[in-house]
Formats: C-alpha cells, structure tokens, sequence
C-alpha cells in the first residue's frame, strides 16, 4: 500500500472562549496516505474545519503531533511554514480567495511569484493550467468578470500549479450550484489523481464525499468512523 | 520574490487606489518642497553673505600681520598670538616667514604687503592714495579684480594697477573749486605717470629737490570694492620710495626721523596668503595663528555672519522638518489602512506561499514609492517654488535668495523615500504578523 504522506497522533485543539474551554478537536489520529482522496466529512462544528487548518499548518494543535513527510509541522516557525506551504502544499478555499485586482492568469502565477521563478516559465505553466482547467480563453479576466464556477476553477489552476504534494480544500464547492459542484469535483480529483497526488477535502455534504477514497466522519472533534472504499468495493446507496 | 515582482506588485497596489496614494504622497510632495525650498533660503543666505564679502575682497585670502607690530590689531580677537610672545618666541614676519607660508599645504600664493600714503601724477593733475606694495606675481591670484587692462605679473617692476576711486585734481585749484568741478576723467591704462612721496606734488610749493618715479599703468580696478582708492605696485619699487622717503625726511629734520627703528630688520607689516580652497582657510589659517602670527581673513568674518544666522536657518528647517514629519504621519496612516482593507489578500498570499519577508517587503516597498514619488514631485515643486522667492526677492530689491544646491536636491529624494520606508515599518511589520488563517477567516 502507498505510504502515509501526513500522518496526525492524538492531536487536539481548545479554543478558550472567555471562560469556557472548547474542544475543537478532541484526540485525533490519522494517517493520510500519499495519492489518495480523503475526505473529512462532518456537520459545522465538528472540528473538520479546525483539523484541516491544523494538517496545513494555519493553526497550531494544543497537544499532539502532526507530521508530514517526517517533519513536525506544530514545531515550525512562520518561516518554515511559509517554506512547507510553498513547496508542498496547494489550497482550495469555498470563497475562491483569488486576489480581485488580479487576471486570472496572474492569479494563477501568484505562487510562482513567491518561489522566483522567471516570468516566461511562470507564464507558460499557467497558461497550461488554465487550459486543464478549461479557462484558457478567460486569462486575462479579473474575477469579478469570471462566474464563481470559473473562479473556483482558477483556485484550482492556482492550488496545483506548483506540483503540490498535498492539495487541501475546504468546501471547494460551497458556493456553487449542483450542476457545477459535480464539474468542480471531477476537475479535482482528476487533476489530483493523475500526478499521484494528495488530496484532503472538508465538506459536510455526503454527494462529494462520494469522490473520496476515504471518508473519514468526525463528530463533535472525534472521529465517529473511517469508510475506506479502496477496501470495502461498492458500497453505495 | 524577485525585486521586479516586488516593484510591479508594489506599484499595482498603489495604482488600485489612485486618490489615496495621490494625496499621501502630496503630503510629502508638501513636506519636501517645504524643507528644500526653507533650506534653500538658508544656503541663499549664506550665498549671498559670501558675495557681499567677495565685493570686499577674497574669501580665500588670510592677512597675516607681525605680533610684534601693531598693525591689524583691532582685528584681533584670540590670544593665541600673545600666548606665543609669553613663551618668549620671538616670531618675525620676514622673507623666511613668507617663505614658510608658501610650503603649507593648499596655499596657492604668499605675497608681503606694504601700504604707503602717496601721490600719483599725470600730466597737470595729481591724486593722492593709497599705495599697496605686493609681489606683482601674486597679484591675481590674492583676488584683485581687473577692471580694465592687466594685473600684474612677475615681470613688472615699473608697472601700477590704478583702482579707479582714485580721483585726479587739477593741485592748482583750491578746495572749493574743486568740490564744484567735475573730477577729470582719465584713460589711464597705458599711460605713464608719475609716482612721489612730496604731499605738494604739482603744486607751487613742490619740493624740486625730490625725483618723481615714472611708472606705466597697465590696468585698472573697479571703483567699487575694497581696493578702490588704491594703487598697486611691485613692493620691491615701494620699498625704494619708502626709503627715499625717510632719507628725505632724514635730511630735512636734521636727526631720525620717527620711522627709524623700522630699517633695523627687514619685517613685513602684512603678508597676504592665498589659499586655494576655501575650505582649506580656517586650516591653513589656524597653522598660521599657531607659528605666533596673528590671522585674519573675511572668511572669519563669513563664519561669524553665518554663526549669527544660524538660529534662523535652524528655525527654518525645523518648520520644513515638521511638514515633513506629518507626511510621514500620512504614510503610516495610509499603510495602517491599507492593511486592514487587504488582510484577505495579505492572507492568501501567505497562504499560498509568501515568505515573511515577501510580506514585509511588499509594504516597505509602497511606502518607499510613496515617499520617493513625494521626493521626486516635492523637488520639482521647490525648484519652481525657488525661483519664485528668487523673481519676487529680485522685483522688492531685497537680497534674499534661494539656492537649491544639487545635493539638496538628490539628498532630499533619498530622504523623502528613507523617510517612506521608516513610516512603513510599522505597518509592514504588522502586516507580517497578520495570522494567515484569521487573514482568510474575514469574509
């Protein structure tokens, strides 16, 4: 079997609210396996989103450990957070996040950007991009001129422009109408799966979570139970 | 990040909000116009002290005169020369004095100087003036304006430099008689006239006794000026008047005469130095001071005009500073807002992989475009702003001027973007700070 690109041991997460203590995620561990769809799966307040934050290093776990690829992301600095970010892992937001004075090609080059790469490459690889994602045409719109279908589209362009290890996504298709969540879905896992990679996606709707390898359901900052489909064939409704 | 990113991404951000960076940057527009333009005035000032006492002679020419004489000693003001006495050196202003002089670093010229009362004839009408004997080849170089003809050089011996002050009379005339005339005028450059110690030269009573010296003169000197009323001679030729003078006064009152004692050492009354940068003067000045001499110069007096006026200027930088602080105060402002409005975007970009330092960079760098294009625009508007002062100060007659310097100017734009990027800092340092998840999180 592939190896655990990410793997979480007991890791929590209280958020103190005035006196109370919250529990957002309450002794998690996981392995997430390299080239596999995972799909955290779970009502709001869950902790799903809280978890997804803490794999991707936004925010640091209160106890635990969460190491990728050998390496302890609660004990890095904002630096090497940075470094981990730019290198290995690209994101896909519900609220698209592109930058609203940005083309989407430039949108697209954005992470190039940071990483100094020259601009001839830069643009060629995300003009490439953009034609995976079937926007080619629409480079040089700002996003406010594009639908919320193609500006999820050039998150995405954007999320794996980089080759990222890991791609996360949270809600990718919050926002969207149901024609549209089912071309975003196939777009991402088509694009992760064809490079072997990683994908990690938080949702609380059960259709997407059709796409995973693995649902994982969480539960009040628990895991409530793990379906692994590359083990269970055909289990469907 | 490359700095071509950093510099296009910068500039994007600016231009997104094109009224606001606009009236930033016209708070430093204002803020360096104001320290330039009030800086200007100070440096026109001093400018303009510097050729008020160029009109009296040069700036780089130090007077040195003996300790032991009295000449210049009202000119006098520190002890260093009689500090010297009291160690018991007995310094003299004589030829090795001179000769010393020469050999200090940045000295352009050194010429002994003598100043003798005389008549100067041509022709019916005479003048009396003041004679100075100097060595003829330094003449140009110690600052004596030419008005017309030549100065002298080293090869004249009989030669004089008239100032044109000097006024010829007709010494047939009586005083009244000749304050209601209109004094001659006279082309004297190349004229031979006739140089002697008698005070009734031309008159009746004239001594025949006496021996007039025939001199050409080569040129003239503008009657405005230090040296107007003076001729100027080679001091060797002097120096023999001189003695004619005393051997005549010798004779007619039997015994010495009362300048006697002066023939026992061959000292100098004056020595004048010329150096060749003005910066040098005060140096070259203090060494002078130093060997037991006494030392003056205009630039002493420059110094103390400058001294005097310092307070001024200061107050007025400090009114330009204060203008240029509130900019800075601008600056911040804008980038304090500027933050809050995109710490989505500040958090995307560090969810994506931008690097502290990119972050930080990004704000430094518009503040510093803010604070270079304030510089660039704020020293177009001080130099027109300048030569307003310059056309209103020239129309009321007044001597004020305003000179911006080229250092002033490049000085100021360095300034105005250090002063950019220091009101960045603290916003840049915050917007680094911003969580990239509580960044995202504000919808």
């Amino acid at each position: 079997m592939s190896q655990n690109v990410i793997r979480i041991k007991n890791v929590k997460k209280i958020y103190q609210m005035g006196k109370e203590h919250i529990q957002a995620v309450n002794g998690i561990s996981l392995n997430i396996r390299q080239g596999e769809v995972c799909c955290l799966l779970g009502k709001s307040g869950s902790g799903k989103s809280t978890l997804l934050n803490l794999i991707a290093g936004l925010e640091k776990p209160t106890s635990g450990e969460i190491i990728f690829n050998k390496k302890h992301i609660e004990r890095m600095n904002e630096d090497q957070l940075a470094d981990f970010r730019q290198k290995y892992v690209g994101f896909v937001f519900q609220s698209y996040n592109l930058l609203p004075t940005l083309t989407a090609m430039e949108n697209v080059t954005l992470p190039l950007i940071f990483k100094n790469v020259p601009l001839k490459e830069r643009n060629d690889r995300a003009m490439e991009m953009l034609k995976n994602v079937g926007l080619e045409e629409r480079a040089h719109h700002k996003p406010h001129e594009m639908s919320g279908g193609q500006q999820q589209r050039v998150s995405i362009a954007r999320a794996f422009i980089n080759s990222p290890q890991v791609v996360f996504a949270d809600e990718p298709t919050g926002n969207l109408d149901t024609r549209t969540t089912y071309e975003m879905m196939d777009l991402i896992t088509a694009m992760a799966k064809k490079n072997n990679q990683t994908l990690v996606i938080v949702t609380h709707d059960l259709e997407l979570a059709e796409y995973a390898d693995r649902i994982v359901m969480l539960s009040d900052g628990i895991i409530e139970r793990i379906e692994d489909k590359t083990q269970v064939e055909g289990e469907k409704e | 990040m490359s700095t071509k990113d950093l510099l296009d991404m910068a500039l994007r951000n600016l231009l997104k909000r094109k009224l606001r960076t606009f009236l930033t940057v016209l708070g430093v527009v204002i803020g360096t116009a104001s320290i330039v333009v009030m800086v200007s005035i100070g440096i026109g000032m001093n400018e303009s002290f510097a050729r008020q006492l160029e009109s009296w002679g040069s700036l780089q020419v130090i007077n040195v005169y003996s300790p032991n004489g009295d000449n210049g000693r009202y000119m006098q003001d520190d002890d260093s020369a009689k500090d010297a006495n009291k160690n018991g050196k007995k310094v003299k202003l004589d030829a090795v004095a001179v000769e010393s002089f020469r050999q200090m670093a940045g000295v352009e010229a050194v010429s002994p100087i003598k100043n003798l009362y005389l008549m100067l004839g041509s022709g019916k009408l005479v003048a009396d003036a003041n004679f100075i004997g100097l060595d003829p080849a330094a003449m140009e170089a110690l600052g004596y304006k030419i008005d017309e003809g030549r100065a002298l050089n080293g090869e004249d011996v009989k030669s004089i430099v008239v100032g044109g002050g000097v006024e010829f009379y007709d010494p047939k005339l009586n005083w009244e008689m000749r304050m209601n005339s209109e004094p001659p005028k006279l082309e004297l450059v190349g004229d031979k006239v006739e140089v002697s110690y008698d005070w009734s030269y031309g008159s009746k009573h004239a001594d025949k006794t006496i021996k007039a010296n025939k001199f050409e003169v080569v040129g003239t000197m503008s009657a405005d000026g230090s040296n107007g009323w003076s001729v100027i001679m080679p001091i060797k030729e002097l120096e023999k008047i001189e003695k004619a003078q005393q051997e005549w006064e010798k004779k007619r009152n039997g015994s010495s005469g009362g300048r006697g004692q002066k023939q026992q050492s061959h000292e100098y009354e004056q020595v004048m130095v010329k150096v060749k940068d003005i910066k040098n003067v005060q140096a070259v000045q203090q060494q002078i001071k130093d060997l037991g001499y006494r030392a003056t110069s205009l630039s002493d007096e420059l110094d103390a005009m400058k001294e005097t006026t310092k307070m001024l200027r200061m107050v007025l930088g400090a009114i330009g500073a204060i203008s240029l602080v509130v900019a800075a105060i601008g600056i911040t402002n804008t980038m304090v807002m500027a933050i809050y409005e995109r710490t989505r975007e500040i958090g995307i970009m560090k969810v994506i992989g931008a690097s502290l330092r990119d972050i930080k960079l990004l704000f430094l760098t518009e503040a510093a475009f803010i604070g270079f294009a304030g510089g660039i625009l704020g020293i177009g508007v001080s130099f027109v702003t300048s030569k307003l002062v310059n056309f209103v100060a020239m129309q009321q007659g007044s001597d004020m001027s305003s000179s911006i310097p080229i250092w002033l100017y490049l000085g100021s734009i360095a300034f105005a973007t250090i002063i950019g990027v220091l009101s960045g800092y603290l916003p840049a340092q915050r917007a680094m700070k911003l969580s990239a998840l509580s960044a995202i999180k504000t919808e």
